[in-house]
């Protein structure tokens, strides 16, 4: 009998936030996931860029014949590939890690505890200090980072330059091992959302490339990433890092105590698609403190149930994945690299927030430029 | 297709409405619950339904954190009934299992999970009540508990050392059908008991009474219980109920019922907060100095907007959002119902009352 205002589909059309109740004919027959429209109109407005969809579908259709393929069979939804991977680093045994590290399946048992706890931690003045500090170092590490990225590095090479600036800062480098993942940092390239593994392939000239660093120093983890350019990239690739970079700076600005954590999305997502841009769904921020990933749950997309007030002492990472299409995002068979479900780019940046009595502290902040992000320097 | 063709913009065609309802089924061992999915699963009902069997709710297997958006997908096996049914169990516990085994075994009219029986429903249902943003192929339709009507009362007496509410009363106050099974064992005078005391904790759900597990499929689909589509209406239930007359200075320390209604414009931004202090922050005390524990939380408010505002809760997660239109402005009063421990009527009351902007009906 009743009707409800909030629509199951979404119009495909970036911007268009319009009930979806109409699909693409093409797509159903190419089994291409979504594709749902408002209008006829919408959809012959976004046409010229929905037929690359198609077009992608039927080239894929013909299987790639790489030289390395460790999926045959696997239909990769860009042009990136994977590369290998190889062995794990070690940590010196003098530096402190966490629970996980000698896990054999990476399992952070001490989080699994607090599963299903919505309950958000109050960090005590000593922790917050703690805190502070790890974050500090992640950034000393992030930075270096950034100094490494060039055309022909490996992914590979950032990773071990990020792993060995952590033991130089007493860190250990928490994504290794983290549910068994393979190394000490994530570096996205182009259509990687997120958590891509570090690997042999050399950067190009054009890719967009994000890593992503955490340091475990003292019982705290410090988490942060910043989206940079690889060389001369394409217009649309820096407006789209731009706005993302946008998006987590107008999230922070509303970061205070007394502001619920779901209302952070509408925020993200409004200047998102004010660019013309996709906000992912799969991935969201989290609280984080002596625990890598806890509550609270922070999507970065509207309309979202997360639980909880802002209160100071919170702790909590905001890290928008924003795409330059679909919002949706498929897996790679390494359980790991999420890409665009259209190929397309995304990019992303994260700080480590902790409300304070007035308002919020970056805790990640860049100590150089301003704490402008590094892709800023040379625009 | 050559490229040109591809310049040719097709018709677009009607989407597919294709969320299929879940439903989470919960009950003690012995209580009924197997032989109710057997009975599901063989009766001829032209439905494809899936029944999902696995370990959800188990202490350590419950969600996985977003952030970290592994993919399920390890199936551990699976039967093809000859009605279309499917079983199976499912090992990993994610909706994404879920929805993977509808891409490969094609989609369901519905899908059944069944639950252990300690399961305390409340998390499950977290998992599967999901934004509607996600656009997943999955929806909470509701919670269905099978209760055996001659060991039932023993359950809920059981204390928990660490004085937490029972499951056996988790799955009752949580639930939006209730089944009383194997009737046949108890005698009119038990069977009476049990339903007042279960009536006592969760005063809106359905009642079935069953012998075998027997019931109307009907009675147990398309329940609707999360998007305040139901069949249904909460005013209905309301109007079915009746405006509940309990005793205004009774605190019920055992997991209760209660429901406050009042006329009066409701400002959505103070009622809020009100819920977000009781449901988030957890510290809305009784008189007796207890906090007041809410399972479940339902509710219809008339605020600035000419449509109703349906409230829905379990434990923490809530949501709310406004459906139709109300259609005389005599209908017009704000209703919320609480399950849950500790509830005292005169605190809840002083709260709800002051998000009302016009003096509420005494």
């Amino acid at each position: 009998m009743a009707e409800t205002t909030i629509a199951a589909r979404v119009c495909e059309t970036p911007g268009c936030d319009k009930a979806a109740k109409l699909q693409c004919p093409t797509c159903i027959k190419l089994m291409i996931q979504g594709s749902f429209f408002c209008s006829q109109e919408c959809f012959k407005g976004f046409w010229t860029e929905h037929k690359k969809v198609h077009k992608k579908a039927k080239q894929d259709a013909d299987i790639n014949n790489d030289s390395y393929n460790p999926w045959p069979g696997f239909k990769y939804t860009g042009q990136l590939r994977g590369y290998p991977v190889s062995s794990k680093r070690s940590v010196p045994d003098h530096i402190a890690r966490p629970d996980y590290a000698e896990h054999h399946e990476g399992v952070p048992l001490t989080e699994r505890q607090m599963r299903g706890s919505t309950n958000i931690k109050i960090l005590s003045e000593e922790e917050q200090e703690g805190l502070r500090v790890a974050c500090k170092l992640g950034r000393e590490v992030l930075d270096i980072a950034a100094d490494t990225i060039d055309i022909g590095v490996t992914t590979e090479e950032i990773d071990r330059i990020v792993h060995e600036a952590c033991i130089d800062r007493e860190c250990y480098p928490s994504p290794l091992n983290y549910y068994c993942f393979p190394k000490s940092c994530c570096t996205s390239v182009n259509e990687v959302i997120c958590h891509g593994i570090p690997d042999a392939r050399p950067l190009e000239n054009g890719d967009i490339v994000n890593v992503d660093i955490t340091t475990f120093h003292g019982g705290f983890h410090g988490d942060l990433n910043e989206t940079f350019f690889v060389g001369e990239v394409s217009d649309n690739a820096k407006k789209l890092v731009k706005t993302t970079h946008e998006c987590l700076s107008q999230a922070i600005a509303e970061v205070k105590p007394g502001v619920r954590y779901r209302d952070i999305g509408n925020v993200i997502q409004k200047h998102a698609q004010a660019n013309g841009f996709s906000v992912v769904r799969s991935y969201c921020g989290h609280g984080i403190h002596q625990l890598f990933h806890t509550a609270p749950s922070v999507p970065h997309y509207s309309k979202n149930k997360a639980i909880g007030v802002m209160k100071p002492g919170h702790s909590f990472t905001i890290e928008p994945m924003i795409s330059e299409g679909t919002w949706r995002d498929e897996m790679w068979p390494d359980n790991w690299t999420a890409v665009t479900q259209d190929g397309r780019l995304s990019a992303q940046f994260e700080h480590t927030l902790l409300v304070t009595d007035t308002g919020v502290d970056v805790l990640t902040q860049r100590r150089e430029n301003n704490g402008q992000p590094h892709f800023m320097d040379n625009m | 297709m050559s490229d040109s063709e591809d310049d040719d913009i097709p018709d677009l065609v009607p989407a597919e409405n294709n969320r299929v309802p879940i439903t989470i089924i919960t009950g003690f061992l012995g209580s009924g619950k197997t032989t109710l999915l057997n009975y599901v699963l063989t009766e001829q009902h032209g439905k494809k339904i899936a029944v999902i069997m696995n370990e959800f709710g188990e202490g350590d297997s419950i969600e996985k954190s977003m952030s970290i958006g592994q993919e399920g997908e390890l199936f551990e096996e699976w039967l093809e009934l000859r009605n279309g049914c499917l079983c199976c169990s499912v090992k990993d516990n994610g909706v994404k299992a879920i929805e993977n085994l509808m891409t490969k075994k094609g989609k369901f009219d519905y899908v059944l999970l069944e639950t252990t029986g300690l399961a305390d429903p409340g998390p499950i249902a977290s998992i599967f009540w999901l934004d509607e943003e996600l656009c997943s192929d999955l929806f909470l339709d509701g919670i269905i508990t099978v209760v055996d009507a001659k060991y039932c009362e023993q359950y809920l007496n059981q204390k928990k050392m660490d004085n937490t509410i029972n499951e056996a009363t988790r799955q009752i106050a949580m639930s939006d059908v209730i089944i009383i099974n194997k009737i046949d064992l108890v005698t009119e005078e038990e069977l009476n008991q049990l339903k007042s005391r279960i009536r006592n904790i969760n005063s809106y759900a359905t009642f079935l009474e069953t012998a075998q597990s027997k019931t109307d499929l009907n009675n147990i689909l398309d329940l609707n219980a999360y998007d305040g589509k139901g069949k249904n209406s909460l005013e209905d239930l309301f109007r079915m109920r009746g405006y509940s007359t309990d005793i205004l200075h009774k605190i019920d320390e055992d997991v209760g019922t209660l429901t406050i209604e009042c006329k009066g414009c409701m400002n959505k931004q103070l009622f809020d907060k009100a819920i977000q202090n009781i449901l988030w922050d957890k510290n809305t005390k009784n008189s007796n100095g207890h906090v007041m524990e809410i399972l479940r939380l339902k509710g219809l408010l008339s605020t600035s907007e000419d449509r109703r505002l349906v409230i829905q809760g379990v434990q923490e997660l809530y949501d709310s959002f406004y459906t139709t239109s109300w259609e005389k402005p005599e209908d017009r009063i704000n209703r919320i119902v609480f399950i849950g421990k500790n509830l005292e009527r005169l605190i809840l009351e002083d709260i709800i009352f002051k998000c009302v902007t016009d003096s509420p009906a005494s």
